[in-house]
């Protein structure tokens, strides 16, 4: 493609560039580079009137590469390939040139250093575009179908919300009946709605609907293929097990929390009268009339807060549902019998949002709440007259020491991520450093992973409470969708290709893949390496590995690469 | 040190008072805005926070509890309308109760219908008993101490003295070991000032605050500020303390001037001559003063007469009947002839005031010498944390 006509658009970014480089000058550099018919200045390249002026002049002057010179690729790649087909040029012949974060911002003490830097970087821009080529999304037929993993609150909220769309489910339950944790609660806040009532009508809605095929005891044990097309095996722990394989378009992963269980000593654990938050749920939930344990009526309760969270030498991070299930709790005591004294010690109370309103309702109804320090946490002891004490102090009282006489004590736990080395090892996901699968952007992509098609909702993903979780569980439903509904999935073409002539086979590239995109293919009866495009995801980790130099990465070839360079160095020496 | 706590203690505490500090989380307003707040002893905040651990120890022999006049300010303010000074008032009664050993002030405050039961018993009893050694009424002229006899009143009165001091000297011994533990604890752990001079510290807890009523009137001026000078509470309430006060001296003069035989006791004198006077003077004041706190009870006018327990009106009318009956009995000696009524309202007049005296531990009453042991130890404290400036 001989004969480019290239336009170079240089942005102020009102100032944030502007302020630091010439820009003007750097237009006047580069207007006269082989094949620029257009160089302009703007005040903000991505502002809507510019780039309806990109449009004009790519169409005005038939333009064949355009060149903006502005911000990360990260903020606005997707921009002005949008203005690219909107004028009817191919996407992939643009080029995005950072002269802010990799300019303007990193030399403020030196403006015109950073002019000269913004000249050479836009000159290698444009060499790379003189050398791009047209290119084609790649489209792959995608399989409607989804397998969400974990059949708790999230997981059943999620099988309905997929089959609502029209999407095929195969719901993957590893315990012999569903419904996860929730199943086990009695009352729920705001409603009052029992846990177990909750999962009944779920599960109901899932049997009426076809589209979902449920197996229950039932275990992810492999999935091999590409984006929009997974084949999986699961296997059925029946008394003889089986497995069977299911192909489907995307993963949802639902597969809860385990509680944290503290160890023997910890706060008294282990002394009769110690519970743990889901213990005494389990106790409350099964109290008819008073609150009693063990036959002995309990008078006196008291709560330790934030046990196995927010430690900081274990686990750093606060489990978020504790406060308002413990203070739920209370309320309950104090349905069953008022009389009950409830004192709760805790570090910080974060009953959020709506939550507020149980914590002032549970303090208006008489339960206590001491605030103890970081650094001198409560002490359960079982006394000589062989009732519990918690010794505690209370920031709130000038720090006075107060024993507590308790029949019950509490243990606040919170929540700790499932050991599930199976599940992990099958799809690949990453956990961050607290145990939990990691999002790709908690705010921005909140329920995607880096492993395309598979999403991670509720609390595997992290500590959420019964709302929060059905609400992740709906937007990796959403995700799915967006993944799954088409029918087919366009991919980036910026992908790795063969040269098959130039190939020996040496099998470096297969090697060195991470996402398992290389293959060996047979062509013209040699062995030569084949990329499945889908596969696939431009990381170029095997191009430079290719002794034969048989490899090239779409967009980022070889050739314009070297083009960069070349005009880099051909102007630094200059 | 670890205290234990006790659970209940605030449910405890409703028992004297409808009021219900559950709401309360600890913001602190109330004590930023009390005027009397000080940073060696603060309140309301603090006390709330006692009654809602359980620290029964710590709110006992809290000096604090007693240094506040309850203006409202605090429930003005306090965001959870948890009324921080009906808790502190409740807390007093409380507090009356729990320095008294006999229990009978818990039973007077907790259980109304039975308290007012034994008032109303205690009067008729005393009036039966002199009644029961009644001589004639004599026609001519009021001869009040024919119709009872005056050596039996002085007995009984004698009587009643030695219990009410008894009493009272079991409870100021309570309180004040229990404060003076507290503050010496609290002087050991760095907390609060060393100790000033008893003898200053004396006079400013007896003269300057409690008879001076000097940060009555001072610093909990803000709300009073909003009524004619007439009807601030620290007047009435003045007016009512000085008034019982002159009467107690007149009568005591009365009987010493009789002593000396220079004039009978009950025997008619001149408007102008001391004693009476004195009496007129001081009887005229009480009468005021009550009259004035009655009215504001039943407007429900101001924070503290915003809610009244049963207690408080037992005090009341128990004064106020003391005061108008002792008119009464004067108007009587002064009339050209001696009217039949003038010996019962004397008889009624005698055994109430018997009645006021002898409930005075177990009652409302009682905080007349617990203000003083109060305020005794806030002067030794505040000496020396001024002399410190």
């Amino acid at each position: 493609m001989n004969g480019r006509r290239i336009g170079v658009f240089v942005c102020h970014c009102g100032g944030n560039i502007s302020d630091y480089v010439d820009v003007a000058k750097v237009r006047e550099a580069v207007r006269d580079e082989p094949d620029v018919v257009v160089a302009e200045t703007t005040i903000f390249a991505c502002a809507d009137a510019t780039q309806q002026d990109m449009v004009q002049a790519i169409r005005d002057q038939r333009l064949d590469g355009l060149v903006v010179a502005s911000c990360s690729p990260k903020l606005h790649t997707f921009t002005f390939r949008g203005v690219a087909k909107r004028a009817g040029m191919n996407p992939y012949l643009y080029t995005q040139v950072n002269i802010r974060e990799q300019d303007s911002w990193a030399h403020t003490d030196d403006p015109a250093g950073a002019t000269e830097k913004a000249i050479q970087l836009v000159r290698a821009g444009i060499a790379r575009t003189r050398l791009s080529l047209p290119l084609d999304p790649i489209e792959v037929e995608t399989t409607p179908k989804t397998m969400v993993i974990g059949a708790g609150i999230t997981g059943l909220r999620a099988a309905i919300g997929l089959a609502d769309i029209g999407l095929g489910v195969y719901l993957i339950e590893r315990e012999p009946q569903l419904g996860g944790w929730v199943a086990r609660f009695g009352a729920m806040y705001p409603h009052q709605r029992k846990g177990w009532e909750l999962v009944d009508q779920l599960a109901a809605q899932v049997r009426r609907r076809p589209l979902i095929t449920v197996f229950t005891s039932a275990e992810l044990t492999a999935k091999s293929g590409s984006f929009g097309n997974y084949r999986t095996e699961v296997r059925i722990n029946r008394e003889v097990p089986e497995t069977i394989q299911l192909d489907v378009g995307s993963i949802v992963v639902s597969t809860g929390f385990e509680t944290y269980e503290p160890a023997v000593g910890e706060y008294g654990y282990g002394i009769d009268g110690v519970l743990t938050l889901p213990e005494f749920k389990a106790l409350l939930d099964s109290s008819k009339g008073e609150l009693s344990y063990n036959g002995r009526k309990v008078s006196t309760v008291a709560y330790i807060y934030c046990v196995g969270s927010r430690q900081p030498d274990g686990n750093a991070y606060c489990s978020r549902y504790c406060c308002a299930a413990t203070v739920h709790a209370s309320l309950e005591v104090a349905r069953l019998s008022a009389g009950v004294q409830q004192y709760h010690l805790y570090r910080d109370i974060r009953t959020y949002g709506k939550y507020e309103l149980m914590y002032t309702e549970s303090r208006e109804r008489g339960s206590v709440y001491m605030k103890f320090p970081e650094e001198a946490p409560p002490a359960v002891a079982r006394g000589a007259d062989g009732r519990l004490t918690v010794t505690t102090r209370d920031l709130l009282t000038e720090g006075a020491e107060l024993t507590i006489p308790a029949d019950l004590v509490v243990l606040v736990t919170g929540m700790v991520p499932r050991k599930n080395e199976t599940l992990m090892g099958v799809l690949k996901l990453p956990v961050g450093s607290d145990g939990f699968f990691n999002e790709i952007h908690p705010k921005l992509r909140p329920v995607e992973t880096v492993v395309d098609g598979v999403l991670i909702a509720g609390t595997c993903q992290g500590p959420k409470n019964s709302s929060e979780s059905v609400a992740s569980g709906l937007a990796a439903v959403t995700q799915s969708a967006a993944i799954l509904k088409k029918g087919v999935a366009e991919l980036d073409p910026l992908v790795a290709t063969v040269d098959a002539g130039a190939c020996e086979w040496c099998g470096r590239c297969e090697e060195t893949c991470p996402y398992a995109a290389v293959s060996r293919a047979h062509s013209d009866g040699r062995d030569v390496a084949q990329i499945d495009p889908a596969v696939c995801k431009g990381c170029g980790g095997c191009a430079p590995l290719c002794p034969e130099g048989a490899i090239d990465l779409r967009g980022y070839t070889d050739a314009q690469i070297r083009a960069m360079i070349d005009r880099l160095v051909e102007v630094s020496t200059a | 040190m670890s205290a234990l706590a006790k659970p209940g203690l605030l449910s405890d505490i409703k028992q004297f008072g409808d009021v219900d500090v559950s709401a309360c989380f600890s913001c602190g307003n109330c004590t930023a805005v009390c005027p009397l707040a000080q940073s060696d002893g603060t309140f309301p905040r603090r006390m709330i926070r006692y009654a809602q651990v359980g620290m029964k120890d710590a709110l006992l022999s809290s000096k604090e509890l007693w240094t506040c006049y309850h203006c409202g300010l605090c429930s003005d303010t306090c965001p959870t309308e948890a009324d921080p000074g009906g808790f502190m008032a409740a807390a007093r009664r409380y507090a009356i109760a729990s320095y008294d050993r006999t229990r009978l002030a818990r039973t007077m405050y907790t259980r109304p219908v039975l308290g007012t039961g034994v008032a109303i018993l205690l009067a008729l009893f005393f009036a039966l008993f002199m009644y029961a050694s009644h001589g004639p009424q004599s026609a001519a002229s009021l001869a009040l101490f024919r119709f009872i006899p005056e050596g039996l009143i002085h007995r009984a009165g004698v009587v009643v003295m030695v219990i009410v001091a008894l009493a009272g000297l079991a409870g100021i011994a309570t309180m004040a070991l229990g404060i003076s533990r507290r503050e010496r604890s609290r002087r050991q752990a760095g907390d609060g000032a060393a100790r000033g001079g008893l003898w200053r510290a004396l006079w400013v807890a007896i003269g300057v605050e409690s008879l001076g009523q000097r940060r009555y009137r001072a610093d909990c001026a803000t709300v009073q500020e909003e009524r004619p000078w007439y009807r601030r509470r620290w007047l009435i309430h003045a007016a009512t303390m000085w008034g019982f006060l002159g009467l107690l001296l007149a009568t005591v003069l009365d009987y010493g001037l009789a002593l000396l035989g220079v004039k009978a006791t009950g025997s008619p004198v001149a408007i102008w001559y001391p004693t009476r006077l004195l009496g007129t003077v001081a009887g005229i004041a009480l009468i005021y003063g009550v009259t004035m706190f009655i009215v504001d009870r039943l407007r429900h006018d101001g924070q503290a007469a915003r809610r009244s327990e049963t207690s408080d009106w037992t005090l009341l009318v128990l004064l106020w009947i003391t005061g108008v009956t002792g008119f009464l009995v004067e108007i009587a000696l002064y009339l050209p002839q001696a009217p039949a009524w003038g010996y019962w309202v004397f008889l009624l007049h005698v055994s109430v005031a018997m009645e006021l005296v002898l409930l005075a531990p177990f009652m409302k009453f009682a905080h007349a010498v617990y203000r003083p042991v109060a305020l005794y130890f806030l002067a030794r404290t505040d000496q020396t944390a001024r002399g410190g400036e």
